[in-house]
């Protein structure tokens, strides 16, 4: 972070700093009567929280259902949108099947999928497999059909394999893309994993949430929020790390150099 | 082109033929499902639960695209806010768009107008950190030329900078048409009687297996079709666009 300026941060910090203070003075002020917490009042229920090891294990579930969900998108869309992008008939095949679920969001297959497996781990998992399949299969396809095809009739013309031009040009080159479907779709898992506790009795921070606000214990509620959005900037900030050092050698992620 | 159709086709045939004789109360035959479709949606539920989402999720996309389209604008053309809500920003968008729904369930009840509001709140960051990026990106000699011909502000913003800004516009757009949808359903999901996703969620509740999947297929006829007709107006307004970048790639 060598390149944002001191200005930048100092502007920012006032900007939060303001923004809390302009939230404490409502909530004593104009909005006493409601049920609108102080933020000192959100704060020791949060650090309330974090010395309780029941928010440590519906955090954890939660985090799992959206790694393990992910995961698995990760290999099938991966793969998938290899065969769709590489294999023109395959592509032919499914491109109606992926428009049309394209737009449909998990939470509208939740019930069935609610009724199926129940309000389980294993019902929060497959959402967020659903959810983030479909970016990662588009955008891997997208990359596949993207590649440089001279780099692949050179291959070709050394002799080199189907199996082995799709590990070894292919997927390098289709890599950039495939960040950027796992940079859209880490923040999906973390909101699904949510939802499948909040909205459809699944364990985790959802369903912490569910009990906060069932309970009207408000504080709880915004102390969970803002955990939340925390835990999302952090999975942000790693992916991204992650991301620009594992991509580094790739075309689009070099700085030009004159 | 007949792989693209056929293959739905088949799948389609598949379910029907498979499901015709299931005997699993999940996944009741496809011919009743389409029948108790047109027994709900047409039109016995039309006005009651169909017309109440939809305008919440026209009315409350709308509005947040107008309040995206104006905030975007303004932290363009003033760039001190953007540094100092800066984090605010990114942490706003880092909490689950879901997540907020209950802050303000707390604060005012489950009435429309929160519904409405909640919707409005998850759908407009897509569009308004669009049109920001889109404006921003407008090139500096479109700045020049305003200048060296004297265009007023007003023409700046609507003749110049909106227009080549739009097609990030429109990115933003989509997600925020997604925003919109997902929120919906789920305020109808979380305590509500009234509305597609509150039939949907109390039909599996009570293990009407047969009225949950008209839902589900409703809502995603509906997600899709609003997904289609967005993208049909992005390809008539960019048509210049479009028609340019093929240009482009062309040369």
């Amino acid at each position: 972070m060598s390149n944002v300026s001191s200005r930048k941060v100092a502007l920012g910090a006032a900007g939060l700093f303001m923004a809390v203070l302009a939230w404490y003075l409502i909530a004593l002020g104009p909005m006493r009567e409601s049920p609108l917490p102080a933020p000192t009042q959100v704060f020791s229920a949060m650090i309330a929280m974090v010395r309780d090891l029941a928010f440590w294990e519906s955090l954890g579930i939660t985090m799992l259902m959206a790694a393990k969900g992910f995961a698995w998108a990760l290999l099938v869309g991966v793969l998938l949108g290899m065969a769709i992008g590489w294999f023109g008939l395959v592509g032919k095949a499914l491109s109606f099947v992926v428009e049309f679920l394209k737009p449909i969001p998990p939470i509208v297959i939740m019930p069935l999928a609610i009724l199926v497996l129940g309000p389980t781990q294993r019902m929060g998992e497959f959402l967020v497999f659903y959810g983030c399949l479909l970016p990662i299969l588009y955008q891997t396809a997208a990359g596949v059909r993207e590649t440089d095809p001279v780099a692949i009739q050179t291959s070709r013309s050394y002799g080199v394999g189907t199996g082995e031009i799709l590990g070894r040009v292919v997927l390098p080159s289709a890599s950039a893309f495939i960040a950027t479907a796992i940079r859209t779709a880490i923040p999906i898992s973390l909101i699904v994993s949510v939802v499948a506790g909040l909205l459809g009795g699944g364990p985790g921070l959802g369903s912490e949430i569910q009990r906060a606000l069932s309970a009207n214990e408000t504080a709880d509620l915004y102390g969970l929020v803002l955990i939340l959005g925390a835990v999302g900037l952090l999975l942000q900030l790693l992916s991204g790390g992650i991301e620009s050092k594992v991509l580094s050698w790739h075309p689009s992620y070099r700085k030009l150099v004159h | 082109m007949t792989l693209q159709i056929g293959v739905p086709v088949f799948i389609l045939a598949i379910w029907w033929a498979w499901s015709n004789s299931s005997s699993n109360p999940f996944f009741p035959p496809l011919s009743e499902i389409l029948v108790r479709f047109r027994e709900l949606w047409l039109f016995d539920k039309f006005l009651s639960d169909i017309v109440p989402s939809l305008s919440n999720l026209v009315i409350g996309f709308a509005i947040a695209v107008l309040l995206g389209v104006i905030l975007g604008l303004v932290f363009a053309l003033v760039p001190v806010l953007e540094e100092l809500l800066s984090p605010l920003i990114h942490f706003y968008r880092a909490v689950p768009s879901i997540a907020i729904i209950p802050v303000f369930i707390s604060l005012m009840g489950f009435g429309n107008e929160v519904r409405l509001l909640v919707i409005i709140l998850a759908a407009f960051p897509p569009t308004w950190i669009a049109t920001m990026d889109g404006i921003k990106a407008v090139e500096p000699q479109l700045h020049e030329v305003a200048k060296v011909f004297r265009i007023t502000n007003a023409e700046r913003v609507f003749g110049m900078f909106l227009p080549s800004a739009l097609p990030q516009i429109f990115t933003g757009l989509q997600a925020s048409l997604q925003f919109s949808f997902v929120v919906m359903i789920a305020t109808e999901m979380l305590g509500s009687s009234v509305g597609i996703g509150a039939m949907t969620i109390l039909a599996q509740q009570s293990f009407a297996s047969v009225d949950m999947w008209a839902g589900i297929v409703l809502l995603g006829v509906i997600g899709f079709l609003s997904n289609y007709l967005l993208g049909r107006l992005r390809a008539r307004v960019l048509s210049w666009y479009d028609k340019s970048k093929a240009l482009q790639l062309a040369a």
